[in-house]
């Protein structure tokens, strides 16, 4: 399974940062989730940010596993932090009522960091 | 325009049904040509009576400005004697009765004008229908209902084209105030603002969102000010649709201030037990800056050498 997906988590000081590709599959969102947990195991993370900024689709698997990842990235000391979200993504996942659960929004990877970094008021 | 299908004008197999209906028959065909003789004779006189008599009125003059203009009018109006007992009423005839709805309504000119040009008409008719040696009472009286069934789809068509033109309108400058109504302008590095203006329905919304988290993404701006000093009066969907955009906001990593909370508007939203707790509000738009410049850490001072 490791690397199947040309999936990488990249570990920065101490957060984690992914770059969930375009149109993500079941798998690809299953495998997500996994390798994601180990490296927090790993690298005891305290963050998460997942760019979704190429995601054009959000159905409704995507938007629970997001859910639920951030419950579980919360269960071992992290804060997850979704960025880049596309406004049709936005609109598509209000209109179906999809929630992504503690996670928070931020609009790209830089004010992502930001958050980590605490000089940034908005959470 | 997309709207060429109008609810108002009917097709040519509706004017078939709507012939039907009048219980407009061959036997009534067979009554408007024996008008047709009548028609050649005296289509001119009657014409240039009834532009004698239009010219007395400004009302219906000012439609009448040159000669030219004239005679073209009264050329058409003599052609519409002969078609009106020419004892052709297909699809043609059908199309050409649109065209003058139509035309009429695009020069403005108002549909009693057309309605009562008939009325004079038949002032003028009637008496040749009963005063002709050759037509007993029954052929009279079969005649002069001939007329008025064909007069009376007449005006239909005409009337149908006049409201569908309108109708034409109507939908474009609904679309125009539709897209004027939402614009969405940045106002500070980091804030974009959107005032509404005017009611907040699902159509709308749908627009509203797209613009607004186009424009929060195409600027960056973590925050949002929704000012509703123009919305004039806040119902549970409005309310609804407002909370449906705050959260699409949110979920792009950007913060909504709702701005422009009037009396009025924290009575009805209290009353509705519409709950906003979760999102800051505040009566005026100045006031909403203040909070959004706070948030990212932007102090605007007074100039101490001013």
């Amino acid at each position: 399974m490791d690397g199947e997906n040309n999936l990488s988590v990249i570990k920065l000081k101490n957060i984690l940062l992914v770059t969930v590709p375009d149109d993500p599959g079941d798998d690809i969102i299953q495998e997500l989730q996994t390798k994601v947990l180990h490296a927090i195991e790993k690298y005891q993370s305290k963050g998460l940010i997942l760019d979704i900024s190429s995601v054009n689709i959000l159905d409704s698997f995507f938007a629970r596993t997001i859910s639920e990842t951030t419950q579980m990235v919360a269960l071992m000391g992290g804060q997850t932090v979704i960025a880049g979200m596309q406004p049709s993504v936005a609109i598509t996942a209000t209109e179906l009522g999809l929630h992504l659960g503690k996670a928070i929004s931020t609009l790209d990877v830089d004010r992502a960091l930001d958050i980590f970094t605490d000089n940034f008021k908005l959470v | 325009m997309n709207h060429s299908h109008s609810k108002y004008l009917s097709n040519f197999k509706n004017w078939a049904e709507q012939k039907r209906f009048l219980d407009f028959t061959e036997k009534d065909v067979e009554f408007l040509k024996k008008l047709h003789p009548f028609a050649i004779e005296y289509a001119d006189s009657f014409v240039d009576q009834l532009y004698e008599h239009l010219l007395q009125f400004p009302d219906t003059k000012r439609f009448l400005s040159d000669e030219k203009t004239l005679n073209r009018l009264k050329l058409a109006q003599k052609a519409y004697f002969m078609d009106l007992t020419s004892g052709e009423y297909g699809e043609e005839y059908y199309q050409s009765r649109i065209k003058v709805g139509i035309a009429h309504q695009r020069i403005g000119l108002p549909p009693r004008v057309y309605m009562s040009t008939y009325c004079y008409y038949m002032q003028l008719i009637i008496p040749k229908i009963y005063g002709n040696p050759m037509f007993d009472v029954e052929t009279a009286n079969g005649v002069f209902l001939a007329l008025h069934k064909i007069i009376n789809l007449d005006q239909e068509l005409a009337i149908s084209s006049y409201i569908h033109a309108i109708d034409e309108v109507i939908s474009r400058q609904t679309e125009e105030i539709l897209e004027m109504s939402t614009p969405v302008i940045q106002i500070w590095d980091g804030v974009v603002a959107a005032p509404i203006i005017g009611m907040l329905d699902s159509g709308r919304t749908q627009q509203f969102m797209e613009r607004l988290l186009e424009a929060i993404v195409e600027t960056n701006s973590p925050v949002a000010l929704i000012d509703i000093t123009g919305v004039p009066q806040i119902d549970t969907a409005t309310a609804q649709h407002l909370i449906d955009t705050i959260n699409a906001v949110k979920l792009l990593g950007s913060q909504v201030i709702i701005t422009g909370v009037r009396p009025v508007i924290a009575q009805t939203l209290v009353h509705l037990g519409i709950d906003l707790s979760g999102i800051i509000t505040r009566p005026t738009m100045a006031s909403g800056l203040k909070v959004a410049l706070d948030k990212l850490n932007i102090k605007v001072m007074d100039n101490p050498r001013a």
